[in-house]
């Protein structure tokens, strides 16, 4: 017996110690300039952006180049554009101490610890220091930004998101595009009783859904009401959220959302507007080379525009301030900056902006004019020129706002809302309950 | 007794697997143990806090219980296809005279495709728009009242997710049950069929006495598998709509690795473990004591 306990009592020493291994790690956040000699080798980055995307061909090039003038360099890209398995991943290293130099990640409460135990360069500094900073476009910076203000992470492009609807479908139902998110309930029936599918929802993914959550809030109380909300200082209980649970029960019972939308992924949701099935997609202009050239089906093309997100009746946020984020950051991890990582991204992010908006995406800078491609409708530079025309005020997706478990359980709780197998008052009570127990102790 | 270098040997070929299992297995297990009383989210330092993740777990946690009966759920349905449907596959089986073998590979065909590829298969039987296989079957029979979106339904969804787990291995389930039929004595069938028993008693009286203690090990595996399942439901669901088809696994998997909460994950973990060695125990105890009387 009392080896049997002296074992137990050894394995829990080990253990101990191997999880004692994940603290710590940091190097010095703050100096953006480390001296030294420029040593070329390998560096990696664990991004998750899609593969074939404007940002990886960009960056590769970039590298390309770069290894020519310093042989012996090279940017190992490792992608995982799912996003939850990247987190799963990059959090995985994370406590392992692992992370290479430079990682991609949001401005999550986990980002946020990093951050604070000096884990990741101060994107801030770093880009002030390279000359860079004021470059870049303000909405494209504070996407990035932690509630504090500070920044760690580099943005890599510029998205607005948009109501794609089909001109003929809402014709045909004989409904007008909505003016106030109030609208869109009955619109939705009309929608129904003509046998046409009210929005195409990619409600797999769950993120998709939760920006209808963050929309009437951003609405009728501004972008203040997640950061209150998500610490535990604001309550869905009061009139802000009340209303927009109450919404989302409306779109619900006016079957918004195609029949079984919580199983229908990505390829499929698309594939319901494109095929001119649904009438309406919420999608940023990431899409705008499937939506606005001449890839999208013949059939459709001419009949396909966009609306941005209507106000509501007593909005305190303007028709030109909606979702335009910039993309999951880039930070540098602190521990392996050196001269050479200072160098290459000096270089790579003097390149980026004209190389990517080349490639007809938005650039996070304001120093470059996006190209439009020779295949694009009319609407491609509609889209491209509506970044010129932004508000202050962004609204913030939630997925990036919540701490993870309230955000699973948002993400759960919202499905069977808006599939009306629960009520807006029990939706309430639950939400509330998850973000008190878990909100404040995860934003402290 | 066996000569000192024989010992010696035996020992030489035991402990090396002993002790991978040791470190592969055993080890995560205590790991997992002594996690479960901290509060860890894998970057900052370790806060003991004693019972109190299982306290949480067992008194103030919804979604635990609610895991742990879709669990319970998940487990019936697929030792229902496996151990049932194997059985009686594998006793019809017996009395084909030809083709055997290949009824036996067509079984066995969807144990050997990978897990991926069996939920996009579901995802696309299930599918209600566009209209899937199974909607679009119901439809041609005219039961197309009954078509729904069978994953988003929180009525149909745990059962849509284990069938696909309960399908896929039940022609592992026929084979090894097919084995142990074939191998009872046709001589003692046939006297009890000349005493004039009827296929029902004779399956009773000889063929299940005779295929027990392989009973009991399918028994035991299919359970464990079935305690353990994780990949089909994460796949097609994730474990919704909702918590509808959420089981312990997923939660655990979630709780560490989204929650990034790996105090908690771990006392869920240890929990899971306790539930298979439970059953396990509970499957010796109960059909033992069938086989003693």
């Amino acid at each position: 017996m009392k080896k049997l306990l002296g074992t137990i009592a050894a394995t829990a020493a080990v253990a101990l110690a191997l999880a004692g291994c994940s603290g710590g790690g940091g190097g010095n956040a703050g100096n953006v300039n480390p001296s030294g000699e420029i040593k070329p080798r390998q560096i990696s980055w664990l991004l998750s952006r899609p593969a074939d995307g404007g940002v990886i061909t960009t960056m590769k090039q970039i590298a390309a180049d770069y290894a020519k003038k310093h042989p012996g360099f090279s940017l190992n890209l490792i992608t995982t554009p799912d996003r939850p398995s990247y987190i799963q991943k990059y959090e995985t290293l994370a406590a392992a101490n692992k992370l290479p130099e430079l990682f991609d990640t949001d401005a999550t409460p986990f980002a946020a610890k990093l951050a604070k135990q000096g884990r990741m360069i101060d994107a801030e500094k770093l880009l002030k220091s390279l000359g860079l900073y004021d470059d870049y476009r303000p909405a494209a910076l504070n996407y990035q930004r932690f509630d504090d203000g500070s920044l760690y992470m580099v943005p890599f492009e510029f998205q607005l998101e948009f109501f794609w609807y089909n001109k003929a479908l809402l014709e045909k139902a004989g409904v007008a595009v909505p003016t106030s998110l109030d609208d869109i309930p009955a619109m939705c029936t009309a929608l129904r009783k003509a046998g046409i599918t009210p929005i195409a929802l990619d409600g797999q993914d769950q993120w998709p859904l939760e920006r209808y959550m963050a929309y009437h809030p951003f609405r009728t109380a501004g972008p203040d009401y997640i950061t209150k909300l998500k610490k535990g200082d604001a309550k869905l209980s009061d009139s802000t959220g009340t209303a927009a649970a109450d919404w989302l029960n409306q779109l619900g019972q006016a079957k918004c959302f195609e029949d079984g939308f919580s199983s229908t992924g990505y390829s499929d949701a698309q594939g319901l507007f494109t095929s001119g099935k649904a009438a309406m997609y919420n999608i940023g202009t990431w899409e705008l080379g499937s939506l606005a050239t001449d890839k999208l089906d013949p059939s459709v093309r001419s009949d396909v525009d966009y609306f941005t997100l209507p106000t509501t009746k007593d909005s305190v946020t303007a028709a030109n301030e909606y979702v335009s984020p910039s993309g999951i950051g880039m930070a540098v991890n602190a521990k392996t900056f050196d001269p050479l990582v200072r160098d290459f991204l000096k270089y790579a992010l003097t390149e980026y902006p004209k190389r990517y908006a080349a490639t007809g995406a938005l650039s996070p800078t304001s120093n470059v004019e996006t190209t439009i491609p020779d295949n694009a409708t009319p609407l491609y530079k509609k889209a491209v020129d509506q970044a010129n025309d932004l508000g202050d005020k962004i609204a913030m997706p939630w997925d990036t706002q919540l701490d993870p478990t309230s955000n699973t359980r948002l993400q759960q709780e919202l499905t069977l809302l808006v599939q009306g197998n629960i009520k807006p008052e029990e939706f309430i009570s639950t939400m509330d309950q998850t973000i008190q127990q878990n909100g404040p102790k995860a934003f402290k | 007794m066996l000569p000192s270098r024989s010992r010696l040997s035996v020992l030489v070929f035991l402990i090396p697997p002993l002790a991978l299992y040791c470190i592969a297995v055993l080890f995560p297990i205590l790991q997992s143990l002594f996690l479960s009383f901290f509060e860890w989210d894998g970057i900052s330092d370790l806060q003991f806090v004693g019972v109190e993740n299982y306290v949480h777990m067992f008194t103030g946690d919804t979604v635990f219980w609610r895991a742990f009966f879709n669990a319970l759920g998940y487990l019936f349905i697929c030792l229902v296809l496996q151990l049932g449907g194997g059985l009686v596959v594998a006793s019809l089986l017996t009395s084909l005279r030809r083709g055997r073998e290949f009824v036996k590979t067509l079984y066995l065909l969807p144990a050997v495709i990978s897990t991926v590829a069996i939920a996009f298969l579901f995802a696309r039987i299930y599918s209600s728009d566009p209209v899937g296989l199974l909607n679009q079957v119901l439809q041609w029979v005219g039961l197309g009242d009954l078509a729904r979106p069978w994953l988003s339904d929180v009525n149909t969804v745990l059962a849509a997710v284990s069938i696909p787990e309960g399908w896929r291995f039940t022609g592992l389930y026929v084979l090894i049950i097919y084995a142990a039929l074939i191998a009872v004595p046709a001589e003692l069938e046939e006297a009890a069929r000349l005493d004039g028993a009827n296929a029902w008693r004779i399956f009773t009286k000889i063929r299940f006495p005779y295929i027990r203690p392989v009973w009991i090990t399918t028994v035991i595996m299919a359970t464990t598998y079935a305690l353990r399942g994780f990949d089909i439901p994460y796949l097609l669901t994730n474990g919704g709509p909702g918590q509808s088809s959420e089981l312990l696994t997923t939660y655990m998997y979630k709780t560490a690795f989204t929650s990034t909460n790996y105090g908690y994950a771990s006392s869920i973990s240890v929990f899971i473990v306790v539930e298979c060695l439970v059953a396990v125990g509970l499957i010796f105890v109960l059909l033992r004591r069938k086989a003693d009387a």
